[in-house]
């Protein structure tokens, strides 16, 4: 069975270091982008099956790639876990049309909690 | 999405709230660290760790527990500008800005990073108050290192203007370009900020606007270069008259 690959879009390497560390141990074949350009060149190279995003990077918003996403049919479906400080400020409905299946609050948030969101939304 | 639009705007142009930073920015600063750090503890707690990755991690947590304790201490000062005297002297940058990257070399080398300063064949004095140079310095670097490409040296560097009168502590980081639409909206997210300096998109420019305050309570002013492969912050101070004796 092919190993599914997780992209990681994180301006804060040390956090990112922890996910792909957890999610490796996991099974999953895990890689980060620090920032939005560089994120969809990871998802044109690794052809991720689920990407966690950070809302507040390096250059530009997770929002704006979210957009960008969703104008590409072909990796528009993609599913999306926000991992985000303000996810109190967030309501999963409002974002479901851009392909958010689960928004992940980092200030309360457990290690594990990324592994069990990933293979929530790849069910 | 208007909900997380408003949210946005709110965090990056509320900063000030009655002439002060605003709770609100400052809690948005603060949260990413204490948030890394509480995961990093967690992780620990949870072991199945080397002892590599234990000792790697409670280097991070230290780092990461430093930056934020340094922003909280700007806070406090910040906010005593107005009331307290901050005595002005001559000072030679050079020497201020080698202690710094003495102090920041293991932050940088923990992110893989590295910071120099580009020496100077010849000394120039400006006048400043030593802390709060130093913790505009801080700052601008804590910027750069979060902005700067992995591997790469954020630089340090002094330069004179206007015939030697305005001496400048520049700060330059070579990461993600920003476009031209991102630099102008940018520009309009900050209006709040008493000079023309502008954040990046991740940051409230919290740090920022406290740099400003601590320049012009020095009677200096703060400002940003855009590069196409970069951005360099940098601080504009008087030159002091004593140079002439050295």
């Amino acid at each position: 069975m092919k190993t599914q690959t997780v992209l990681i879009v994180e301006d804060d390497a040390w956090l990112a270091e922890q996910q792909i560390r957890i999610l490796e141990k996991n099974g999953y074949n895990a890689v980060s982008s620090p920032h939005a350009i560089a994120a969809i060149e990871a998802v044109d190279d690794e052809h991720p099956d689920v990407i966690i995003l950070d809302v507040l990077l390096t250059g530009s918003t997770g929002f704006a790639l979210l957009h960008e996403l969703q104008s590409h049919t072909d990796i528009a479906g993609i599913p999306i876990i926000l991992c985000t400080n303000l996810a109190s400020d967030m309501k999963l409905d409002d974002l479901k049309p851009y392909g958010v299946k689960r928004i992940l609050d980092k200030t309360t948030m457990e290690p594990s909690d990324v592994v069990a969101a990933v293979r929530s939304v790849l069910l | 999405m208007s909900v997380n639009r408003e949210t946005h705007e709110q965090l990056v142009g509320g900063i000030l709230q009655d002439g002060l930073p605003s709770l609100i920015a400052a809690a948005h600063e603060l949260k990413a660290p204490l948030a890394l750090v509480r995961q990093l503890s967690l992780m620990l707690e949870a072991g199945d760790l080397t002892s590599d990755e234990q000792k790697r991690m409670l280097e991070q947590i230290t780092l990461t527990s430093e930056r934020a304790l340094r922003l909280t201490s700007d806070l406090t000062r910040s906010t005593r500008l107005t009331d307290a005297l901050f005595e002005l002297e001559p000072i030679n940058p050079q020497e201020l800005c080698k202690d710094i990257v003495r102090d920041l070399t293991p932050l940088f080398a923990a992110h893989g990073r590295d910071v120099r300063l580009v020496p100077r064949k010849h000394p120039l004095l400006l006048v400043a108050n030593r802390d709060l140079l130093r913790r505009i310095i801080l700052n601008f670097s804590d910027n750069a290192l979060h902005y700067a490409d992995a591997n790469s040296v954020v630089r340090i560097q002094i330069q004179a203007f206007r015939g030697g009168q305005t001496i400048r502590l520049g700060v330059r980081d070579f990461g993600p370009a920003l476009s031209s639409d991102m630099w102008k909206s940018l520009k309009t997210k900050l209006t709040n900020a008493p000079q023309p300096v502008h954040a990046r998109p991740q940051s409230s420019g919290l740090g920022l606007y406290i740099a400003s305050q601590f320049a012009e309570a020095m009677n200096g002013t703060i400002g940003v270069t855009r590069h196409r492969d970069g951005a360099t912050f940098y601080v504009d101070l008087h030159a002091s008259e004593q140079l002439s004796l050295l």
